[in-house]
């Protein structure tokens, strides 16, 4: 769906990488590993606490009070009944860390069930559950825990029922919303189908889906739980004396501020230390196991695709001559996509000319490279991970990878223009429509706000919404899809463009739609005179609309040439099978042949011809090395050594 | 909108009613005799049941709730029998201090939070980035009332930069500036945890909304980094930005009970406090309820928030 | 001097002018010289005198209201207050009190007999029409009042059904301040006298925001004459620790009840002045005596031999306290056993002592403790370290922590019965007082459940004595006796203590633990 997403085959890795251990992973994370080993050390100290040969934490000299750290004897001084620091730290620590381990087990454990209850029973069921954690969520938080502790009576299992109480809806709250988009899936109609009972339902089906999100719940609370109950004991509601614990430690010393610092530092810093250990591996498991993070973390993308230095790009490549005249000449382009050490070749070196006027398509599957071609134009590639390795992209024989960020924005939506490929995601869903198309104009004519309104009307009006007048005041969510590819559309003529890069503008639409948004574009780009390029995997849309076509697979043009010819006389096996797809073009044989097999997977390309495992006429030839695109017949060119063959 | 309003304002009623049941029924349960805490020490065992049964203790708890409810509706809290005020009238002389440093609080928090997430973000794996992260850590690892302490004792005390507690000045007080040198410390702290939170989330919704398709489209058409961060992602950042807030909200509420302990802040929190403490139950009854509904109100402003920054939300 | 050393110089000169005036410091807008600003350990609950039951809130009143009664300074002796004179019959169940004349409220209205009336009445006869604006917990102190009788506009005369010897202490008390309430000012508010007052003291109320300021300004026209300073401002401060540091910035000028460990970082400053003063206050441990291992002397006796008082009077509370011996406190000269020696701390002593009860294996017990409360000192840290010296004699002690209110309402009337200690304390006007309620056979807090004939008479005999030396004779003997038979661990008897700025001349605590300002002025 998002041309952001990494191609397939790269995607197809991130999942045999998710087999890995998780623990491997999680230490490949320098932060989750130093939260886990802090939380180590403090875990193996407090479990050895009866082997340290530590005084008994409860143990009062009252002529030892207060003494200062580095007393001899108490490593940490004594608190204000001469009892020793250390020790109460050790065992405190431990008292702390499974109260918070505790709790958040608990509140996990009943807040889950509420919320798949409430998720699969639906109805009253869940009306009433809902409600009830509604009613619980409008307390303020510690509020109600301290309402709780007040009446239940002050003590440490008391402190631990109100956090683990207050705590319980949002794990319900979560598990429920969780659940829910689970239980609509279709394999759990087929589960009930099936005859199973509810309870394996549950079990089997059900909890598996929302396990992830209740660990990382889980590891995200116990840090809040252990402050949370030291909060209750500070107020002296938690544990009682001579009981030691984190937050009644610090309440002891609260008084001794000024007198004896370390009473209360010393815990404060050891809450802190531990909050640390647990947040971070948190995060860590996190990171881990929330899928929409599992790819590699959230990296921010930048403002346009990095790329090699252009002595490098340039390696081995000839003067462009003519070229630099024409609006786009793509020379040799190599763009990569670097995720944990695997390289994806996405683009392995595409040469691509455009004319003005010209409408040129590109035709190949999913993962072929053909949009992260339409990107790299413009370096709107994601990066991270993307990066333009190899090759130039002239604009009028400007190198668009080396012009600067202010030039480039000036190209972008001005002389060459972006159609994308699912108007749902791709249009901003906060912004009027309209506002949106206003927007590119003042970016590149700096007309006033009304101008710019006016003109997006105008715009409307010739991409043949009707009612322009009210729909530029319409949210994206409020259009069809039709409509919306509309806006698309208008968005990109907004500035006359000389070149307009179409990516599968009407895959998201129904055939009818389809049809009419097609005709539009043709019929303006027409008016207009600017050239296209229309990226397809319908080859039957492109040889509607374009002069001349490229075919693309795993990275690479295997065929190129004008449409009559490729249509009439397809060389590369690949283009044919393509052609086979399309069934109103071909002969009348009537049915659609899938391709058998995957394209290859884009970090481990075969040597030789990509397409050879897919291959009716493969010999072993194929691949043994590089093929190189040799002329066929006049500007028909062809990736493939059996291509002269009848 | 207006129906919109109308429909969140109706679903909160039966929440504030379950509300107000969860109030009684929890404050009922304080152990500790009220009538003993208005008789002190040493009041004889007659003395209490006499004054049980003025202060209609000894009736059913139901009975007790449907009185206190209709009391309720007709705007009294019931009259505090330590205080000796009606307790509608302690709560609005608190209410002003709570809000004004729980609203400074979220403020801080709010502003500071965003942005730094937002910087964070934009800059992320620099070296502004990890330092704001670390902070941010720290934020959430933090026990507030141990930074209050630390706060106190060093720009208070060791420093004497600020006062140390209290909202104004006991002379020539009550002034702007004199109300906010006050306000600093304990917002400052109030304000910590949450803002933590809210640059951690920040952080990570711009980082998720900049990964979105319509900003690629921001940026082909050639609109400049400044123009696709803060016009197109940070407003759908907001989007899940706004209810955190929210929820911030409840938390600074609720951490307010220490913090205005901490710096003698003459708020609800300390009057709860010390209203659990003398086991003035009326008191408690009405101030949990009044921060409660307080917290609702806000939950439905955010609820509101949300939707006039997201049109799908509006329609829905 | 070359032109170079000169610029060094001066650069030098405004470095240090720099370092000396320091950082910015906060200040707070100085106080004005005539207005004392006080570090008080909690919100006022009431104005009105009948009505209070906290040792806070009448620290406070003392200064609104005066009583027909004073006490003097320093001591627990009585002096006249309102009333001019007074005679108690022979029979010692007649009070009658010469009013002194021209006595104006601060609401103007005059004081005179009929309004002493109206004031006892109110509070002592359920019929009366401002009975409601009750209650009235601590009325019983003044003892078994029958009834009040104006002689004429300036005389008055009260009635006991008994002779009740502590009377006239009760008077002088925050109690007696009762008898000082304007009339008119309980017609005018009702229910809300309660939040306005109105009395005929040095000091008058001004206003009241709460959780941060109640102010009191000079009654210009105090019969005493005005007092020095033209206000008051009692500021609640209820966390100990937020107290010192408002002392310490200057946000108060007299903080009331300083930490035992912030004592010294006041002490050694010049620019503060350190009070102390020993008053009627005992704190103890309550054995229940009802169950084992306490019904038996000898474990009673080796609680007492088992905790080192001393130490926790040094260490603990620094010097706040001294040890206690028995019921009575020092703080009553007159009617304190002097020759009585508290129990030695003996581990031995009490390890034998309790072996001797049937315990030779030690014993385990459970020990209330209460959080914080009125008089209770650091009650978690003193049970934690009365704990530590009692496992140290093998009573094991489980500690159980409850909020004050909570702790009343488990030990009164009487512990249950697996608990056998509890933490108390008592503050009182009058020997009689402690001992009625909480050693006579079923007192009203007699919560350890003790009995003892011996005990009972010399209490009855002690209250109807109204000699006064006889009467000290009878508590003499009854802290002999007390302190043989041991009901209670006798720990420590408090001396209230105060800091203020220098600035702050002529302040004294008093032994009643009320705070008397009429004398106090601020240079």
């Amino acid at each position: 769906m998002s041309a952001h997403a990494l191609p397939l085959a790269a995607a197809r890795a991130s999942q045999r990488w998710m087999f890995a251990p998780i623990w491997s992973r999680l230490l490949r994370n320098p932060m989750a590993a130093f939260g886990l080993g802090l939380l180590l050390v403090i875990v193996v100290i407090v479990l050895l606490a009866p082997v340290l040969h530590l005084p008994p934490p409860e143990f009062a000299q009252v002529a030892q009070r207060l003494k200062p750290p580095l007393t001899p004897g108490h490593p940490f001084g004594t608190d204000q009944v001469g009892r020793d620091i250390l020790s109460r730290l050790v065992w405190g620590t431990r008292l702390s860390l499974a109260v918070g381990v505790f709790s958040a087990l608990a509140a996990s454990l009943v807040g889950s069930t509420i919320g798949l209850l409430a998720a699969f029973r639906g109805g009253w069921v869940d009306a009433l559950l809902m409600r009830g954690i509604d009613t619980l969520m409008a307390f303020p938080y510690l509020l109600l825990a301290l309402a709780i502790v007040a009446a239940l009576g002050p003590g440490l299992f008391n402190a631990m029922l109100a956090i683990i109480v207050v705590n319980v809806p949002f794990f319900a709250r979560g598990v429920r919303g969780a659940a829910l988009s689970v239980v609509q899936a279709d394999f759990m109609s087929a589960a009930r189908l099936c005859g199973l009972s509810d309870a394996r339902i549950v079990l089997t089906e059900l909890l598996p889906n929302v396990l992830p999100g209740i660990i990382i719940g889980v590891s995200t609370t116990i840090g809040w739980m252990i402050l949370e109950t030291a909060g209750l004991s500070f107020l002296g509601l938690g544990a009682q004396p001579p009981q030691a614990d984190l937050g009644g430690m610090l309440g002891d010393g609260r008084n001794l501020l000024q007198i004896a610092p370390h009473v209360a530092t010393i815990p404060g810093l050891v809450i802190l230390l531990l909050a640390i250990g647990i947040n971070l591996l948190g995060d860590g498991l996190r990171d881990v196991l929330d899928p929409k993070l599992k790819a590699g973390g959230i990296a921010r993308t930048k403002a346009r695709t990095a790329s090699a230095p252009a002595s490098e790009r340039r390696a081995g490549l000839s003067p462009p001559g003519a070229d630099a005249r024409l609006p786009l000449a793509i020379r040799n382009l190599k763009t990569e996509f670097r995720v944990r050490g695997s390289v994806y070749v996405a683009v392995g070196g595409v040469d691509l000319k455009i004319a003005p006027g010209e409408a040129v398509g590109i035709v190949g599957e999913s993962g072929s490279g053909k949009t992260v071609t339409a990107l790299s134009i413009l370096g709107l590639v994601a990066t991270p991970p993307g990066r333009i390795v190899g090759g130039e992209i002239l604009h009028h024989g400007e190198d668009m990878v080396e012009v600067d960020l202010r030039r480039l924005q000036e190209v972008r939506g001005g002389k060459v223009a972006y159609i994308f490929q699912d108007p749902q995601t791709t249009l901003n869903p906060l912004i009027p429509v309209g506002e949106q198309v206003a927007e590119v104009i003042r970016q590149h004519q700096g007309l006033s706000r009304p101008e710019a309104r006016r003109r997006a009307v105008a715009l409307f009006e010739s991409v043949l919404i009707g009612d322009a007048i009210d729909k530029v005041r319409a949210y994206p969510h409020e259009m069809s899809g039709g409509q919306r590819q509309r806006v698309g559309i208008a968005m990109a003529l907004a500035n006359d463009p000389e070149l307009i890069v179409a990516d599968e503008p009407t895959t998201a639409l129904d055939v009818t739609t389809q049809a009419q948004v097609l005709k539009l574009l043709n019929d303006l780009r027409h008016e207009r005179g600017a050239a296209l390029m229309f990226i397809s995997h319908d080859f039957g849309v492109v040889a509607a609309l374009c002069d001349r076509v490229h075919v693309m697979y795993a990275g690479r043009v295997v065929e190129s040439g004008s449409v009559k010819d490729v249509l009439a006389h397809p060389r590369h096996p690949y283009t044919r099978r393509l052609l086979a797809c399309v069934p109103e073009l071909g002969s009348r044989r009537g049915r659609v042949a899938p391709i058998p097999g995957l394209p290859p997977s884009l970090d481990e390309l075969p040597p030789g011809c990509a397409f050879a495992p897919r291959c009716e006429l493969v010999t072993p030839a194929c691949s043994a090395g590089d093929i190189s695109l040799d002329e066929v017949g006049p500007g028909h060119f062809g990736r493939c050594i059996r291509m002269d063959e009848p | 909108m207006a129906g919109l309003i109308l429909r969140r304002l109706f679903m909160v009623i039966p929440v504030l009613f379950g509300v107000s049941v969860i109030v009684f029924l929890v404050i009922s349960l304080i152990p500790g005799d009220p009538a003993r805490a208005i008789l002190g020490t040493f009041a004889t065992p007659a003395n209490v049941a006499e004054v049980t049964r003025q202060l209609g203790l000894d009736k059913p708890l139901p009975v007790q709730y449907v009185i206190w409810i209709d009391n309720l509706l007709h705007g009294d809290l019931g009259r505090s029998y330590i205080l000796h005020k009606p307790v509608i009238d302690e709560i609005m002389a608190r209410l002003f201090p709570t809000l004004l440093l729980a609203g400074a609080a979220l403020v801080l928090a709010s502003v500071f939070g965003v942005l730094l997430g937002i910087l964070a973000a934009v800059g992320q794996n620099g070296i502004g980035d990890r330092l704001i992260t670390v902070v941010a850590l720290l934020g959430i690892s933090t026990p507030s009332f141990w930074l209050g302490m630390l706060f106190i004792f060093w720009f208070g005390v060791r420093l004497a930069w600020l006062p140390v507690g209290g909202m104004t000045a006991m002379f020539g007080g009550g002034g702007v500036g004199d109300i906010l040198a006050h306000l600093i410390l304990p917002a400052t702290t109030l304000a910590a945890v949450a803002g933590a939170v809210l640059v951690r989330l920040t952080r990570g919704a711009m980082l998720e909304v900049l990964r979105q398709d319509y900003i690629r489209t921001a940026r082909a058409k050639g609109l400049s980094e400044r123009r696709v961060i803060y016009g197109h992602a940070f407003r759908n950042a907001l989007v899940a930005i706004i209810p955190v807030i929210g929820l911030q909200a409840g938390f600074v509420l609720g951490g307010a009970v220490y913090i205005e302990t901490v710096f003698q802040w003459p708020g609800l929190g300390r009057m709860l406090v010390s209203a659990i403490s003398t086991r003035d139950i009326l008191l408690v009854q009405g101030g949990v309820l009044v921060v409660a509904s307080g917290y609702v109100l806000i939950n439905l402003l955010t609820d509101l928030a949300q939707a006039v920054l997201d049109p799908r939300i509006r329609t829905e | 001097m070359s032109p170079m050393m000169l610029t060094r110089r001066s650069l030098l000169g405004s470095v240090a002018a720099v370092s000396a005036v320091g950082l910015p410091r906060f200040s707070l807008a100085q106080s004005p010289a005539d207005v004392l600003v006080i570090g008080h350990v909690a919100e006022l609950q009431t104005l009105d005198p009948a009505q209070a039951v906290t040792i806070s809130d009448f620290r406070i009143l003392i200064n609104l209201y005066d009583g027909l009664l004073h006490y003097k300074d320093g001591s627990l002796d009585v002096e006249p207050g309102l009333a001019e004179s007074y005679e108690v019959s022979p029979d010692g169940k007649t009070y009658t009190f010469k009013l002194r004349k021209g006595v104006k409220f601060h609401d103007g209205s005059e004081f005179n007999a009929d309004a002493v009336k109206f004031n006892f009445d109110r509070v002592l006869d359920s019929k009366h029409p401002y009975h409601n604006t009750g209650p009235f917990p601590f009325v019983f102190t003044l003892g078994p009042i029958e009834k009040v009788e104006v002689l004429d506009p300036h005389t008055v005369q009260l009635v006991y059904k008994e002779p009740y010897a502590p009377a006239l202490s009760m008077l002088a008390g925050a109690i007696g301040g009762l008898a000082g309430i304007s009339p008119a000012a309980v017609k005018k508010f009702g229910k809300d006298f309660s939040r306005n007052g109105g009395g005929a003291g040095p000091f008058k109320f001004v206003e009241w925001v709460s959780g941060q300021r109640f102010v009191l300004e000079a009654n210009a026209d105090y019969w005493r004459g005005p007092p020095k300073l033209k206000g008051l401002v009692f500021r609640p401060i209820v966390d100990e620790n937020a107290r010192v540091s408002e002392m310490q910035s200057g946000g108060t000028d007299i903080t009331i009840e300083v930490p035992p460990d912030n004592i010294a970082g006041f002490t050694s400053s010049p620019d503060f002045t350190y009070y102390q003063q020993p008053g009627p206050h005992l704190w103890y441990l309550v054995l229940n005596t009802k169950t084992k291992p306490f019904d038996d002397k000898r474990a009673r006796q080796a609680m007492n031999y088992a905790i080192n008082k001393g130490a926790m009077v040094t260490d603990v509370l620094k010097d706040t306290a001294t040890v206690a011996s028995s019921v009575t406190p020092p703080a009553f000269t007159w009617a304190f056993d002097s020759a009585l020696k508290p129990y030695p701390y003996d581990p031995a002593k009490a390890k034998q002592l309790l072996a001797e009860a049937g315990y030779p294996n030690g014993v385990d017990v459970t020990f209330y403790v209460t959080e914080s409360g009125s008089g209770m000192l650091s009650p978690v840290l003193m049970g934690t370290a009365i704990q530590a010296d009692l496992a140290a004699v093998g009573i094991r002690a489980k500690i159980e922590t409850y909020e004050w209110n909570t702790f009343l309402g488990k030990i009164i009337p009487a512990l249950p019965a697996d608990v056998a200690v509890a933490e108390l304390s008592f503050m009182t006007q009058d020997p009689d007082m402690h001992p009625a309620l909480a050693l006579r056979t079923g007192g009203a807090v007699n919560s350890g459940g003790y009995s003892n004939p011996k005990v009972d008479a010399l209490i009855d005999q002690g209250r109807q004595e109204t000699n006064r030396d006889k009467r000290a004779a009878i508590y003499k003997e009854l802290q002999d006796v007390v302190y043989d038979d041991a009901p209670w661990a006798f720990i420590a008897n408090w001396k209230q203590n105060a800091v203020s700025s220098a600035r702050v001349k002529g302040f004294e605590l008093h032994p009643s633990f009320t705070t008397r300002f009429y004398g106090v002025s601020k240079v």
